[in-house]
């Protein structure tokens, strides 16, 4: 699979390469041409909406200050090519960060509205400045020369392509680093990732500033493709058609971008001349007609399903015979076909291609062979630094929501190396006791040592990297991503590369990757999910996703680990199984903080057992006297209980 | 009342049901057991048409369900109360509560007396007649999970879908679901039970089906599976 999508890419490249050999016509270059610029940007734009799942309406004034960038520093300064194209990165992704750090502290529509006031505010500053911009006048600029040698149309042409090149290169490694998998992490649960040690809002601001950086480059080209800019090009309605791209060539797929990019440069010149549009509409039906009854053989959806898009196709086609001039419909007709995609292609159309081929096929058996043994100690020993036999202290612990004192001054000492029980009823206060210890929530009174070091008032991802690491109530593991993707985001910590050994893959680089792939694939061994280490995580049952939880959860290579309610789900026999882990997670040193309503399991394994109620401790101590205290007899094991 | 025959469902690529046949009679409860993995859950949402089968056939008073969408089954009085507390976070109990019965409120399913089953869910489940005017989302896990039950009921189904009603309670709280669940019997109400504490869920059952890999193993009236040896041994344990 790897190695033919390689060579359909070098072949793909190769064609691109040699077009300007076959077709003189610079109408066919230029259009070629801005296609791939497109593509540049929308690799970036992938990364913030497709990964992260931040929607930019942002990202045609990004485009904007990568031109102008190129444009001023050439009326200006006159400065060379070789220097002006990072500047125009470097400008942009400077931007980015400007509108990055205030505008992802909100989300959704919110976010939306932001980045589109930004890029309204850009296009109107290019507008005014005209001391720096020249205004609304715009500015003219020559095909660059390099190294002496003046670019022509064709020269330009195979400087875009490769510069094309390097970029999918770039963003498919970066995607497929421990950066790319942060992205996809903080998208599939942002609460996980803060706990993983991975910053939400850091990383999201990473996103951001490496997509500005490619839509600086694919601004700076285009400045020198079209040969004059004006303020006027980065409107709203760019940044729209940016989006419409990311989302109908395919979302997460860089072949997605380059189809997506084609599509908003050829589709509108289409639908310029009626011929043109004749045959489109002809080919598009026939398509769908074969599609459909390709799809309806194979029983992946009902004739009813079909006849809509099918029967609206062929009607197309017929309208375009009837039509006599296209002008006044090309605006409603390209409206039209976009929604359609949107609506009946909503994975894009690579999304789509891709469910078409691969549905249904055997379950992918690639078998993770690895000899029995060579990872002993995929599991680090805990740490003894920091406190004395006291890993953790709380103290006088207050969480107040409103008029609601869920956690009512209590007091909890864990001692090291050991297995604290946490029981009590629902609604007692247990899991808001997690949120407070993992900086979720910060409590409203009170002090929380931990390792000698108070975690109140620090944030999730700081307490994490410190050494504390949790599991969840329900679940909460990174879905898209496969079970060995979602242990590698916990082993983020591990990972000391930055931008430049990724792009490069430099030994640093892939000395870490291996090393987190196979530390991962041994945590995933440990929690005996070996041969699911590459489903996709929402794909394995709930048990099972319990365990990945652990596994993610020791990756990070804790002192104390929290587990909340790791056996509910379980059945009696993989209860046992859970019950054999806890005790190895244990003599590695770690010190374990379970919340359980299992009494079997908490009786069994638990060194120390507080019971909370109504958010006070009631009972505390070793696990039997604690199950003969009447108390909690009465308000939570009930008669006949274990 | 429910219908199962060669019944075939998945995930994407990955097949977990492979052809399995199964029957729920009116007014009986009839409980699936299996390992993790085995696709009781898979089972229930195939019932409830939240992922569509690849195969076989679902019918609800022998009408044909599969291929439905999941709110006109729920019309049709099938009720399912899902695995990990789906209930609305951002509206209060009762709210929640109300929308179990909204089919009921739009003329889709016998309207009857809403307020009064409102308040004979509010007695079954104590707990929430407490906290009604809180929003779902501050509610502890195991108060959630009761609202998704009480929530389920509140369609006056024909029958109800129980993934997991003890998931994630506290040991006096798994007697009184059970409780509950013994009470919506004697009301007659049929249900389809999956329980991780299974011998508790035979108790309480007519009839179980053993699933084992997407298949069904052994079945049989409760009683019967519960005196199994290899039942026992494989799905019984210990505790409980």
């Amino acid at each position: 699979m790897k190695r033919n999508s390689l060579i359909a890419g070098v072949i793909g490249i190769a064609i691109l390469a040699a077009v300007p050999l076959f077709t003189g016509n610079p109408y066919y270059i230029h259009m070629i041409g801005t296609i791939m610029i497109y593509a540049i940007l929308l690799f970036g734009l992938d990364i913030v909406v497709g990964y992260t799942g931040q929607v930019s309406l942002g990202h045609s004034g990004l485009f904007g200050v990568g031109s102008y960038t190129a444009g001023v520093l050439f009326l200006k300064m006159g400065l060379p090519l070789w220097a002006i194209i990072p500047a125009s990165i470097f400008v942009t992704a400077g931007f980015g960060a400007l509108l990055a750090l205030p505008a992802l502290r909100v989300t959704g529509p919110y976010l939306a509205m932001v980045t589109l006031a930004f890029g309204t505010i850009l296009q109107i500053l290019i507008n005014e400045m005209d001391f720096l911009t020249e205004g609304p006048l715009g500015i003219k600029i020559p095909k660059p020369s390099l190294a002496g040698v003046q670019f022509d149309e064709h020269g330009f042409y195979w400087l875009v392509l490769s510069l094309m090149v390097l970029s999918l290169v770039v963003v498919d490694r970066v995607l497929k680093s421990q950066l790319g998998r942060a992205f996809e992490a903080l998208r599939g649960s942002p609460v996980a990732s803060d706990c993983m040690g991975v910053s939400v809002y850091r990383y999201k601001v990473y996103a951001f500033v490496i997509s500005a950086g490619f839509a600086g480059l694919a601004g700076c080209l285009y400045a020198y493709s079209e040969q004059y800019i004006s303020p006027n090009t980065y409107n709203f309605e760019l940044t729209v058609l940016f989006l419409l791209a990311v989302i109908m060539g395919g979302r997460k797929s860089r072949v997605g971008s380059l189809l997506g990019a084609a599509i908003i440069v050829i589709l509108p010149k289409l639908l310029d001349d009626l011929e043109m549009f004749r045959v489109v509409a002809s080919v598009l039906a026939v398509l769908m007609v074969v599609g459909g009854a390709i799809a309806v053989s194979r029983k992946m959806t009902t004739p009813r399903a079909m006849a809509l898009p099918v029967v609206g196709t062929i009607a197309l086609a017929g309208f375009s015979f009837w039509l006599q001039s296209i002008t006044d419909w090309r605006l409603s007709i390209f409206g039209l076909m976009i929604l359609f995609v949107v609506y009946y292609l909503q994975d894009g159309i690579v999304g789509f291609v891709r469910n078409l081929f691969v549905r249904k096929g055997s379950r992918s058996t690639r078998a993770v062979v690895r000899a029995a043994g060579e990872h002993a100690d995929a599991i680090m020993n805990a740490s003894r630094t920091g406190g004395g036999d006291d890993l953790l202290a709380a103290q006088g612990v207050l969480m107040q929501f409103g008029g609601l004192k869920a956690i009512n001054n209590v007091d909890i000492t864990v001692k090291r190396g050991t297995i604290h029980g946490l029981i009590g009823p629902n609604g007692s206060g247990k899991s808001t006791m997690m949120n407070v210890l993992t900086g979720i929530y910060v409590p409203t009174a009170g002090n929380i040592v931990f390792a000698g070091r108070s975690v109140v008032g620090r944030t999730s991802s700081d307490i994490a990297l410190s050494g504390i690491a949790r599991t969840f109530q329900n679940v909460q593991l990174f879905g898209e991503m496969t079970a060995l993707q979602n242990v590698q985001v916990g082993l983020h910590h591990t990972f000391k590369s930055n931008f430049v050994d990724i792009a490069l893959h430099s030994p640093r680089y892939n000395r870490e990757e291996s090393a987190s792939v196979e530390r991962g694939l041994g945590l995933i061994e440990f929690v005996g999910l070996a041969d699911l280490a590459n489903e996709e995580a929402r794909n394995l049952p709930y048990g099972k996703q319990r365990l990945l939880e652990i596994a993610r959860a020791l990756a990070l290579d804790p002192q104390l680990l929290l587990l909340d309610e790791p056996a509910a789900g379980l059945t009696a026999p993989d209860i046992k199984e859970l019950i054999t882990i806890i005790r190895k997670i244990r003599d590695h040193g770690i010190t374990v903080i379970l919340i359980e309503h299992h009494m079997d399991v908490v009786m069994g394994v638990c060194d120390n057992v507080s019971v909370l109620d109504f958010g006070q401790k009631i009972a505390e101590g070793k696990p039997a006297e604690v199950q003969a205290n009447e108390k909690v007899i009465e308000a939570y094991l009930g008669g006949t209980a274990a | 009342m429910l219908q199962i025959k060669n019944l075939e469902a998945g995930y994407g690529k990955v097949q977990v049901l492979h052809g399995i046949s199964m029957e729920v009679p009116k007014g009986k409860v009839v409980t699936l057991i299996g390992s993790n993995g085995a696709g009781k859950t898979t089972t229930m949402r195939a019932v409830s048409g939240m992922i569509k089968a690849s195969a076989g056939e679902i019918s609800l008073s022998g009408k044909r369900i599969d291929g439905l969408e999941s709110f006109t089954i729920a019309k049709l009085g099938l009720a399912h109360s899902p695995e990990g507390r789906r209930v609305f976070a951002t509206m209060t109990v009762t709210d929640n509560l109300i929308l179990g019965a909204f089919p009921r409120l739009t003329g889709s399913r016998p309207k009857g007396d809403v307020a009064s089953d409102l308040e004979r869910a509010m007695e079954l489940f104590p707990r929430l007649k407490e906290r009604r005017d809180q929003l779902a989302g501050t509610l502890s896990g195991g108060e959630q999970q009761m609202l998704a039950m009480a929530r389920a009921v509140m369609l006056n189904p024909e029958i109800v879908l129980l993934d997991e009603p003890s998931m994630g309670l506290a040991p006096i709280l798994v007697e009184e679901v059970f409780r509950i669940i013994e009470d919506l019997k004697a009301r007659g109400v049929t249900m389809l039970l999956v329980e991780q504490f299974a011998a508790a869920a035979l108790k309480v059952a007519d009839y179980g089906y053993v699933l084992e890999n997407g298949r069904i193993s052994v079945h049989g009236p409760a009683a019967q599976l519960r005196d199994d040896p290899a039942v026992k041994a494989a799905y019984l344990g210990g505790g409980h």
